[in-house]
């Protein structure tokens, strides 16, 4: 039916509108790429069949895609008087409860997205019904909040193949009003007033744009709209082609009058099928309505449109390069001017514009200028759909108004990650955008902050990464995409990408040099600042910005040989190894014991970490996050086994043996006298590889006996002394001399020791508790937990009282309130946060509950409060609710006006610990800010010769792997400064086990067996009873081997 | 300075064009050879790199495991280290096996095209690199003295200025080839 | 005929509207170094060595096709340009397998000559080493890949003077490669008329003529009309 009038116009409309709102229930599968590919296809089927056969008097229609990708496939169902509701999720055996509710007009509550109870398609408004408000509103979804649909208008709302719904809701209106008002300069004006700019990225004013063309003279024109949109992660385009084809002919159609142009070109590439055809039936619509051909809505314009499907070179994106492309040439860019608006598609004056930008013409035409840049910012007005992807809960489609801020888009749209890990960055722009730190996600998103950070606002592709994203390896990935792509044409782009690839897979290979970081970046700056099109002049941004912001990951890779997140494959044996701090060889003592070699198997784990059996209890085993087995079922249990081998040795007859075969390892004795200040962790580590290294080594402690927080903060229940003594009985034959009671600085000089050593190693713990503001922390009964824990390991009296009160949520705080429990007092946990944010380990939190410690979540200390004699009587908590993500990926904690009173007899206060430094002023040693000693992160150097220093001492508190981690690699650097040789690899010894694949089996792992709650907390008895051998050995059975990375044929 | 220079010059992979191209200074060399003495090369007795070096020259590109170890030893021992000729600059002629698999270039010159004695030599050779490589790439290079050979006039105005105490400007003086 | 004033390097300079910097430039005596452009071509903006900085313009602007505007204040010899055309340069050589002392054009090559101009006295990134083909298929001239640098000269010269369009380039990136119609050995195109005109251009040995010794090759610099009317090659 052609449309040459407004009646007919309007019959059209009428027409449309009985199919969106019919008399009847309308139901909608979103069947974009993305709804498709979740299975709307099946979902429709399903619908359909079942309506056909139950004879459900409701029509059933496709749509677009409503943008949320995470909860696809959607389905809109529509009950006339009712609002309309988004269902997410729908599988094919949800259809009929679907139909069953449709049918009792009710929706199914649990399917229930959102509900609809009118909608803005800007260029009109539909009602809806109002009720069912148990179903929240669209916008009040966390995902949708502060999105504003501009673009998105009619995505997912109305079916993209009939044209009669998209005049229904106001389409076409601007395009019949601009040929009415035959007045292209007043259309180009508002352009202008609207501020519009280049969703493309680059941003170019579309009016001034328009104008050129319109100025240009010439006896033919040609408008192009580029959806040659390859950015990958980015489909934002695609989807507003799926899922309203029209809206963009009517955009290009208004363009075509007012620049006069009778030709355009829809430039999309061949891997959007769905759009191609989509368009392709639009086109065909429209010409059917009069809407696009000869004499247009009868008001004598002529305009028709073509579609060219691109090759898909990225690089055809670039103008000049399409319309090579569109000739039948190369799609190779060429310098500008003459630009396109002078000579463009075969040499004519021609525009092109992006997808995105199109789409805004309808709007502003109709709703006028002030009311479009009221939208945005000032220098950049209106919306911009981006594709949020990546490391966020909520994946999808967002518009939102130019301007918002980057957390809005990762924390209130997003949701952070979901799981509990911190976000790291956000990429934007696509491959050639830049990546930005969390400490600058406070930029507002528009085209000039993300150019001043390094960054572009590209086509709108924002990735969101997590700590389990290595930054090298980003920068390398779309280095090698734009690497590819690259068309070749000019040297810098062309060659120059070549180099920086190379140098960032030497980077990720641990096989580059510090000096080829300088090289890298000054490269980068060069290929940016003189490359012929914006491929290259972008593709440097993501080495640039992240050489910028996370350069220790870079010097990581290269000094420390690691990729802190585990992704450069050739820097890990195995994630697990990847994340030992101790970088235990994980697979291969598994192995050792599933061959039922257990002396060897041991031999592997002591040489790569000397306290196996206590690690074995404590550590926080970073290792289960990583293990791939979590993909089958759980992670393998490796800390529990790796007990399970010490144990099996040291508390046996094989000890003497295994000490002997030990002692035989040590290399020639050096005659260098090595000191080690402090018998912890650290110390300990440390004096066992200098040992075994041939050096003559002295640990000194304050305390008596050797251990640190091994054996005076950590309770007997988690820890029992005698698996200490067993661990540091076995140091002791390695030659260690170990010096107690000897506090340095005070019993012993720094001058002294450097007089009388080689070498000296600083590793003491952090044993002063941490200064805070609390009132009453003065009155009887307020104990930190350091001297708690310690005072009941050394026997000494500690009265608590009935009711104690423990403040923290770390390790020191579950400690304390487990021993607490054990010596018959009741305990609550206070913490300001939630409990998934309590770094203390999961099990330990599960096991005080269980024991009976209760906890209360978002509350924070306000003050103590005393009795007359100066005893502790109450203590006071405020309410405190979470507020915006911080740095640990946890959100802040923000004190309310609530607050509320626990009687209690004495408070334990566990908010952290520090280093007392007092022994280090004057000494030489510099002290960071944040009052540890600064070193090397790599040499472990201090500031002055001979002394090293590592573990709680440089990094703060921290726990006991990391700590042993510093105590291993300061043996390796301080053995080369000792001798000048780099020997540390000669004191491990290499095993023969198999490196086939095993045979994978279906066990679930196994876990300790454990003390009921009642039996321990009526002493100090050891909780976690180790693994019996025969579920050691089947659990080793369930690692998956990832470190045999290829199997050489037979 | 009353001390004389201790120079040393060497010759890794190339043909010896960029010393015969030295000795080319001809008399010149006389006005100054009260500064300097010749402690290690080609041109003198001495089998063993010497400590304390002040000023290497060195020809040829590092292609084997000899050149590897003489030219990290010269580093290790000199003060300022000089790549003399293409060949040290670019790894010029001794690269143009570079493209190519180390294999098949061994097979085709000593048993595709050998007459008789049919074998690729191991004994008394030292293994061949991968790549023939310019000096820069395997060890820090002071100064880059391009040329095939560099003229005469070229290196003796590098230790006319050296030994003046300046360093010398070798930009838009030098070209490859 | 519009006159434009405008400023190179400080010094005030007139020019005709239309003209492109470069040809301003070099009518005032002001060098600025390219290895793509090449009078009466069309040009390509390629090798990015003639960049130049433009007082307030952020970018750097080639000075082959930006055509000269009123009160331009360009220079041409910044330290950072210095700096970036020495990096080119460095690129250039890095690619292929440049080996000057073999080369038929050794003494008389522009990629050479243009090193030792800019001061560029070693290559700072490692070698690439393609394994490159020498296609000698054709009766008169050979085509040496490996000192192609991807000028396009002789790919314009063949479109734009000789009318041919024989020579068109491939693949893309690192990737890409000159090619002899739509590759085929340079000897069994039906296109060239063997004129020469390309080994003309050439300002590197890659296409030179045949039997010719190390640093024979010698291509006079040849004006417009003279190339024109080449015909049988430069001997």
């Amino acid at each position: 039916m052609r449309i040459e009038d407004f009646s007919t116009f309007n019959q059209v409309k009428e027409s449309g509108l009985a199919r969106l709102q019919p008399a009847r229930p309308r139901l909608a599968v979103g069947m974009g790429t993305c709804g498709s590919g979740n299975g709307a296809e099946r979902v429709y089927l399903a619908l359909r069949e079942q309506i056909d056969q139950r004879g459900v008097d409701a029509d059933l229609r496709r749509t677009g895609c409503f943008g949320f990708c995470a909860q696809e496939p959607l389905v809109n169902v529509w009950i006339p008087g009712r609002p309309l509701v988004i269902l997410k999720r729908v599988d094919p055996r949800d259809v009929p409860r679907i139909l069953d509710a449709l049918l009792n007009d009710d929706v199914p509550r649990d399917l229930a997205l959102c509900r609809i109870e009118d909608w803005d398609h800007i260029t009109s408004r539909l009602q809806y019904g109002r009720g069912w408000n148990d179903i929240p509103l669209w916008n009040e979804v966390p995902f949708f909040k502060g999105q504003k649909k501009l673009v998105l208008r009619d995505c997912g709302i109305i079916d993209p193949e009939e044209i009669e719904e998209y005049i229904a809701i106001g389409g076409y209106q601007a395009l019949y009003k601009v040929l009415i008002d035959a007045n292209p300069d007043a259309v180009i004006e508002q352009l202008k007033a609207s501020k519009l700019r280049g969703r493309g990225g680059a941003g170019y004013l579309t009016g001034t744009k328009w104008e050129f063309l319109k100025r240009a003279a010439a006896d033919r024109k040609y408008i192009i709209c580029n959806a040659d949109e390859g950015d990958p992660g980015a489909y934002m385009n695609r989807n507003e082609i799926e899922s309203d084809p029209h809206a963009l002919i009517e955009g290009m159609a208004i363009g075509g009058y007012v620049m006069g142009a009778a030709e355009g070109i829809l430039y999309v590439r061949a891997e959007y099928p769905l759009a191609v055809r989509r368009l392709h039936r639009a086109i065909e619509q429209a010409r059917e309505y009069g809407l696009l051909g000869r004499n247009i809505l009868g008001r004598g314009f002529d305009f028709d449109l073509h579609l060219v499907e691109g090759a898909g070179a990225f690089v055809c994106g670039e103008e000049t390069a399409l319309i090579a492309s569109l000739e039948g040439r190369a799609g190779r860019p060429r310098p500008r001017p003459p630009f396109p608006a002078q000579q463009g598609l075969w040499g004519k004056p021609t525009n092109i514009n992006n997808v995105e930008t199109w789409y805004n013409v309808p709007v502003i035409v109709l709703r006028g200028p002030a009311w479009f840049s009221e939208i945005g910012s000032p220098k950049s007005a209106g919306t911009k759909v981006f594709s949020l992807v990546g490391k966020v809960r909520n994946t999808g489609l967002v518009e939102m108004p130019l301007g918002t801020p980057l957390k809005t888009f990762v924390y209130d749209v997003g949701e952070g990650t979901g799981n509990g890990k911190a976000v790291k960055a956000v990429q934007t722009g696509g491959p050639s955008g830049g990546c930005i730190p969390q400490e600058m996600f406070d930029t507002p998103v528009d085209y000039e902050s993300l150019a001043q950070i390094g960054s572009i606002m590209g086509s709108g592709g924002m990735v969101v990464m997590d700590e389990d994203n290595c930054m090298v390896d980003v920068a390398r990935y779309f280095i090698e995409f734009t690497h590819s792509e690259s068309c070749g044409k000019c040297v810098p782009c062309r060659v120059g990408l070549e180099h920086a690839l190379r140098i960032l897979n030497n980077v990720s290979q641990g096989a580059a040099a510090t000096t080829d970081l300088e090289m890298l970046d000054e490269l980068g700056r060069m290929i940016r600042d003189t490359s012929l099109c914006g491929l290259g002049q972008t593709a440097p941004n993501p080495v640039l910005t992240t050489l910028r912001h996370f350069m220790e990951e870079y010097t990581d890779h290269i000094r420390g040989h690691r990729c802190p997140a585990g992704v450069c494959e050739h820097l890990a044996l195995s994630p697990c190894e990847n994340s030992c701090p101790l970088h235990m060889n994980i697979p291969r003592f598994l192995q050792l014991l599933k061959e039922e070699r257990l002396e060897d198997a041991f031999e592997s784990v002591i040489l790569d970490n000397p306290l196996p059996a206590s690690t074995g209890r404590v550590c926080q085993h970073p290792c289960d996050n990583r293990c791939r087995r979590v993909s089958l079922d759980q992670a393998v249990n490796m800390r529990d086994v790796h007990r399970h081998i010490a144990d099996s040795i040291l508390f046996s007859d094989g000890f003497d043996a295994m000490a002997e075969r030990l002692v035989a390892r040590r290399l020639e004795p050096t005659g260098k006298r090595a000191a080690v200040v402090g018998a912890g962790p650290t110390g300990l580590t440390c004096a066992f590889y200098l040992a075994l290294l041939g050096h003559d080594v002295t640990v000194y402690d304050s305390n008596p006996l050797p251990g640190g927080m091994l054996r005076y903060a950590l309770p007997e229940y988690r820890l029992p002394k005698q698996v200490l003594d067993r661990e540091v009985e076995l140091i002791r034959r390695l030659g260690v001399n170990f010096v107690g009671n000897v506090r340095v600085g005070d019993d012993l000089s720094l001058n002294q020791l450097d007089d009388q050593f080689d070498s000296v190693f600083i590793s003491i713990g952090t044993w002063k508790e941490a200064w805070v503001y609390l009132a009453g922390t003065e009155l009887k009964g307020v104990i930190p937990a350091l001297p708690f824990l310690e005072a009941v390991a050394r026997d000494s009296h500690v009265a608590l009282g009935r009711r104690v009160i423990v403040i923290g949520g770390g390790n020191a705080a579950i400690d304390s309130a487990r021993t607490a429990l054990r010596m018959g007092s009741e305990v609550t946990v206070v913490y300001r946060r939630e409990r998934r944010d309590m770094p203390a380990i999961p099990e330990e939190i599960a096991a005080a509950e269980a024991e009976g410690v209760r906890f209360v979540f978002l509350a924070a200390p306000h003050r103590i409060l005393g009795d007359p004699q100066g005893n502790v009587k109450a203590i006071e908590v405020v309410k405190t609710e979470l507020g915006e993500f911080d740095r640990s990926g946890r959100r802040t904690p923000i004190l309310t006006d609530e607050i509320y009173r626990f009687e209690c007899d004495s408070v334990v206060l566990a908010v952290g610990e520090r280093v007392d430094l007092d022994f280090a002023k004057a000494s030489g040693l510099k002290i960071k800010e944040s009052g540890t000693i600064e070193i090397d992160r790599y040499t472990m150097e201090t500031s002055r010769r001979k002394f090293y220093a590592g573990g709680d001492v440089v990094t703060g508190a921290s726990n006991v792997s990391n700590a042993m981690a510093y105590g291993k690699q300061a043996a390796a650097v301080i053995d080369q400064f000792l001798t000048g040789e780099r020997r540390f690899d000669r004191i491990f010894r290499a095993f023969n086990y198999s490196k086939l694949p095993p045979e994978p089996v279906d066990t679930p792992r196994h876990h300790l067996a454990e003390l009921p709650p009642q039996a321990r907390v009526r002493g100090f008895e050891e909780v976690m009873l180790g693994l019996s051998r025969a579920d050691a050995v089947a659990e080793t059975h369930r690692c998956l081997r990832c470190d045999i990375k290829e199997v050489s044929p037979v | 300075m009353n001390r004389k220079i201790r120079i040393a010059t060497s010759w890794l992979d190339g043909c010896s064009g960029c010393h015969m191209s030295f000795l080319d200074i001809d008399e010149r060399l006389l006005t100054v050879l009260d500064k300097f003495e010749i402690v290690y090369g080609p041109l003198v007795d001495a089998k063993q790199v010497p400590e304390g070096i002040d000023v290497a020259l060195v020809e040829g590109a590092v292609s084997n495991q000899d050149d590897l170890e003489l030219i990290q030893q010269l580093r290790a021992r000199s003060s300022l280290l000089i790549s003399l000729g293409d060949c040290a600059v670019t790894s010029n002629v001794p690269a143009m096996r570079n493209p190519h698999p180390l294999g098949k270039i061994l097979e085709r010159v000593y048993i595709e095209n050998a007459q008789a004695d049919q074998q690729i030599p191991a004994n008394g050779v030292p293994p061949l690199l991968r790549h023939a490589r310019p000096l820069h790439e395997v060890v820090k290079v002071d100064l880059h003295i391009p040329g095939c050979p560099p003229a005469p006039d070229l290196i003796f105005h590098c230790i006319a200025e050296l030994l003046a105490g300046r360093t010398p400007n070798l930009e838009t003086r030098a070209r490859f080839g | 005929m519009d006159r434009v004033n405008l400023k190179i390097n400080g010094q005030p300079i007139q020019a005709r509207a239309g003209q492109s910097l470069l040809a301003v430039a070099r009518d005032n005596g002001i060098d600025i170094p390219t290895l793509c452009h090449l009078d009466g071509l069309s040009g390509v903006g390629a090798c990015r060595l003639c960049l130049v900085e433009v007082a307030g313009v952020g970018r750097l602007l080639p000075a082959c096709t930006t055509p000269v505007q009123h009160d331009m204040d360009v220079r041409t010899d910044s330290p950072r340009l210095a700096r970036y055309r020495r990096m080119i340069l460095e690129l250039l050589f890095s690619e292929r397998n440049h080996v000057c002392a073999v080369c038929v054009s050794n003494g008389h090559c522009d990629l050479q000559a243009m090193a030792q101009s800019q001061g560029m006295t070693h290559v700072r990134f490692p070698y690439l080493y393609p394994p490159l083909k020498v296609d000698a298929s054709h009766r008169r001239y050979v085509l040496d890949h490996n000192r192609c640098i991807l000028c396009t000269r002789c790919v314009r010269v063949c479109a734009e003077v000789e009318g041919a369009h024989m020579w068109d380039v491939m693949s893309r990136g690192v990737h890409s490669r000159l090619v002899a119609e739509l590759n085929q050995p340079w000897g069994d195109s039906q296109v060239c008329t063997s004129c020469g005109k390309c080994v003309a251009v050439c300002p590197t040995g890659a296409l030179a003529e045949k039997g010719r010794a190390v640093g024979e090759m010698q291509k006079p610099p040849l004006h417009l009309t003279d190339l024109a009317l080449l015909r049988g090659g430069l001997s």
